[in-house]
């Protein structure tokens, strides 16, 4: 591995024997003033399966979204194919045998998954039927089942992934792109997705892979090449022996130093993680969350949540584990006053507060970090003071107006506890970068008053390893101060580092409780995959 | 007798009907690829002012369709223009040029005839398609029409057919559905918006010149009078589907043709409510009390990479 002291020497340094089959130079990418992309060199070989790994923000995806030409650089020289490449857009790439998998779908969901497959590459009238014998014959040799005529909204996350894979496939790419595919799927689908890559690798295609997870580099990589604030800071020809190098280039600390759920879900896989001694139901006897029977039916009255109990006590963390949308979003709605429940009841510190708003659930003591930070948590157009107070503006009421001063302070002294990076108090709060901004909703939420519950929905979503540490420490610090807390997370190695025990959710119904140790993580995938025990 | 009555009524409801068909169709297209084109309205008046000062010049109507649809395209290159490139509130701006077409057309008439003209112009000529138009009773009170009207119903059933089965249909759908998805598979969202706004303009001026050339062969200020505005009601009635679009207009075309039928008939209703009927039903459609609607959901949104 060598670490760049200029970013130019680290491309340079890796120099292979067959010329390149991507190789970029000097990328530049500045987005208002935030440099995205800095004189960032890479080579891409046939038949190499090359991972990006950084933090967020550390500029993968820029990276990605330059080749696939979504965007244009600022600086720097591309080459595909030993000739200068300059797309002017995704249609560019595509014809020069680029495809990428995006880390947000790019499918129509009211379309089937072979109009999905034909849209930008059929011509005149469609030939549904063709097309549908082409993906049976790809799914065959890919091993990626896949129904032809299904509606893309009929579909779970890990068969829309596949379904994007398939598109690229049928383009036969010379490069492949996937930016972060596995964050949203299953253990066993991860799994299918990576022999998926070796197998086009294989086939001499190059495949570039952005992950945040170590144990896929481990499996997989070829060559790694780190990226942090828009540089290249390492470059690694053997990582699955040199990755503590890499993930300490990545963030530029050392493993030990970061929190253990941190650690267990960027090292070593999650069985090695340090054993927990803490016990189910231990310290207060208090319950902070009784839930019974809740039931929610959509419009069309099939149940999201399915007559859901649980008891969260108080100094206890409950983790809800699951693949996203079976349920999850349903529970943390109806618990937080924003969706009614069908049926069922649900209990504050002894309260009934069912069908209650969310501004007397917030009263009864319970913190919500909902999951859609953007729509639900916060104004993004207004100041970060404003919105470490939201609920509770009516706390700095002078004559009837907002003492604006002592709000700033308050803001401060609230940006300081929780660690919340800003210039200052009055930035707009849409400026900060996610991991802040969950910062500033979760200190927000933990300082409610009389907190007895803190409800927090897929917390650490899209942030990067420094603020998931920041954030489950605080999460931590309130469970010790006898704070019940519901954790929702689709991250598994997370929940089992951080919880006390698991209930595993699948098509709104409880599949199982665990212990939150390692040694169950099998048993909780498979739960996840809907097995009964 | 009944029966002539019930013909009779068949006949003026397609006709009727007719402008309302051709308008919402490419109104339906283009909201299907996402832009909301409020000026269907202006679009017909256009249409339909320069069609028949167009026919009334050169003396040949078929020349002043073409002069009437000619006439309509700066206005969709302005609404394109205005909702794609510039992103200018779509509702906005498609009111804006409804209000600039009524007062040009208005001011353009009165200094080309005077305002008390009310000169014939030379409109379409009529047709009877073989054997329908031989049917007792039916075959002169429905089917001896303008040959633009069955010209149009040609053009709406290719337009379904293009929206199902073809590449180009399934990109329409997509770009109001999920333009990313467009973009990201190497088609050119903006293109195909414009296109389908500059279709739009083109089914408006039909509607237009159906209106001025086609049925009453004259001109009159603001003669759409609020039909683009029935033709963008249909739609949403129709849930964004072609078939159940043109139920949507031939119901419509039926509740205008009601306001001169039940008179007739000897049915005693105050004619004010007759008046009343088809926008009544458009207020319901919009009001969505009829069933679920499910519209595009990136319409009104422009598109940025």
């Amino acid at each position: 591995m060598q670490l760049a002291e200029h970013p130019l020497e680290a491309g340079a340094a890796a120099v292979m024997e067959p010329p390149p089959l991507l190789s970029l130079r000097g990328m530049g990418k500045r987005f208002g003033s935030l440099q995205a992309l800095d004189g960032v060199s890479v080579e891409i070989a046939s038949g190499e399966i090359h991972c990006l790994l950084g933090e967020n923000g550390a500029g993968k995806s820029t990276l990605c979204n330059l080749v696939f030409g979504v965007y244009q650089p600022d600086a720097g020289v591309m080459q595909f194919g030993g000739r200068e490449y300059r797309p002017s857009g995704p249609a560019d790439a595509l014809t020069q045998g680029i495809a990428m998998v995006h880390q947000h779908f790019s499918l129509v969901p009211d379309l089937s998954v072979v109009d999905n497959l034909l849209l930008g590459q059929a011509r005149g009238i469609l030939k549904r039927g063709e097309c549908a014998q082409r993906v049976r014959t790809l799914s065959e040799n890919y091993g990626l089942a896949l129904d032809p005529f299904a509606r893309i909204r009929d579909l779970s996350v890990g068969e829309r992934q596949r379904v994007e894979i398939v598109k690229c496939l049928m383009r036969e790419p010379r490069l492949l792109v996937l930016d972060e595919p596995t964050a949203v799927l299953l253990p066993i689908e991860i799994e299918g997705l990576l022999q998926v890559c070796q197998r086009v690798a294989a086939q001499g295609c190059g495949v570039v892979l952005v992950t945040h997870k170590l144990a896929e580099i481990k499996k997989i990589a070829h060559r790694v090449t780190v990226l942090r604030g828009g540089r290249v800071v390492a470059t690694s020809n053997d990582p699955a022996n040199e990755i503590d190098l890499l993930v300490r280039a990545m963030i530029q600390r050392d493993l030990e130093g970061l929190d253990a759920s941190a650690s267990a879900m960027f090292g070593a896989p999650a069985t090695d993680a340090p054993e927990q001694d803490r016990e189910i139901g231990h310290r207060i006897e208090d319950e902070a969350l009784q839930v019974n029977g809740l039931t929610v039916r959509d419009a069309e009255g099939v149940a999201r949540l399915d007559n859901f109990t649980l008891i969260v006590n108080r100094g206890e963390i409950v983790g809800i584990a699951g693949v996203e949308g079976n349920g999850q979003s349903e529970l943390a709605a109806v618990l937080a006053g924003m969706l009614p429940a069908t049926d069922g009841r649900f209990f504050v510190a002894g309260k009934n507060m069912t069908g209650k708003s969310p501004q007397e659930v917030t009263a009864a003591g319970v913190g919500v970090v909902p999951e859609d930070r953007h729509a639900v948590a916060c104004i993004t157009g207004m100041s970060l003071a404003e919105n470490l107070f939201l609920n509770r503006l009516d706390r700095f009421k002078r004559w009837g107006l907002l003492d604006r001063k002592a709000l700033r302070e308050s803001a401060r002294a609230l940006m300081q506890e929780f660690d919340v990076r800003a210039a200052g108090p009055d930035l707009s709060f849409g400026s900060l970068s996610g991991g802040n901004q969950q910062k500033a909703v979760l200190g927000r939420e933990l300082t409610t008053e009389g907190l007895v519950l803190l409800l927090a929905a897929q917390p650490t979503r899209g942030l990067d390893v420094g603020a998931v540490e920041a954030v489950y420490g605080q999460i931590r610090k309130a469970c010790e101060r006898g704070v019940g807390v519901l954790l929702i997370s689709s991250e598994l190695d997370e929940l089992i580092s951080v919880a006390d025990r698991i209930v595993v959710l699948y098509r709104g119904r409880i599949m199982g409780h665990c212990v939150a140790h390692a040694s169950e993580r099998e048993r909780i995938g498979a739960m996840m995959a809907g097995h009964v025990e | 007798m009944k029966l002539e009555m019930l013909a009779v009524f068949a006949g003026s409801s397609l006709r009727l009907a007719m402008p309302l068909l051709l308008s919402a169709t490419g109104e339906l297209v283009s909201e299907r690829a996402g832009v909301l084109n409020m000026s269907v309205e202006g679009m017909m008046l256009t249409g339909a002012f320069a069609g028949a000062m167009g026919s009334l010049a050169t003396g040949s109507p078929v020349l002043g369709l073409l002069i009437g649809i000619i006439a309509v395209m700066p206005v969709a290159a302005l609404q394109a223009f205005l909702s794609n490139t510039l992103r200018a509130n779509q509702i906005v701006t498609g009111i804006g040029i409804n209000i600039f077409v009524l007062g040009a057309t208005t001011t353009a008439y009165r200094a080309v005839l005077g305002s008390r003209s009310r000169t014939e112009i030379p409109g379409l000529g009529k047709w009877s398609p073989p054997f329908l138009g031989d049917i007792p009773y039916f075959g002169d009170a429905v089917f001896h029409q303008t040959w633009m009207l069955y010209a149009g119903l040609v053009i709406v059933a290719l337009t379904a057919w293009v929206m199902r089965y073809t590449a180009l249909g399934l990109a329409v759908h997509a770009a109001g559905a999920e333009p990313r998805a467009v973009d990201k598979s190497g088609l050119s969202v903006m293109r195909i918006r414009y296109g389908a706004v500059f279709f739009a303009g083109f089914m408006s001026a039909l509607a237009g010149c159906f209106l001025s050339i086609g049925d009453i062969h004259t001109f009159t200020e603001g003669m759409t009078n609020g039909a683009g505005y029935l033709a963008l009601a249909g739609v949403i009635f129709g849930n964004w589907k072609v078939g159940r679009t043109v139920m949507a207009c031939l119901f419509f075309g039926a509740a205008t043709a009601l306001q001169f039928q039940l008179p007739a008939m000897g049915v005693d209703v105050p004619n004010a409510v007759l008046i009343m009927l088809p926008y009544l039903m458009a207020l319901l459609a919009v009001g969505g009390l009829v069933g679920r609607q499910s519209a595009p959901p990136y319409l009104t949104h422009a598109f940025v990479r």
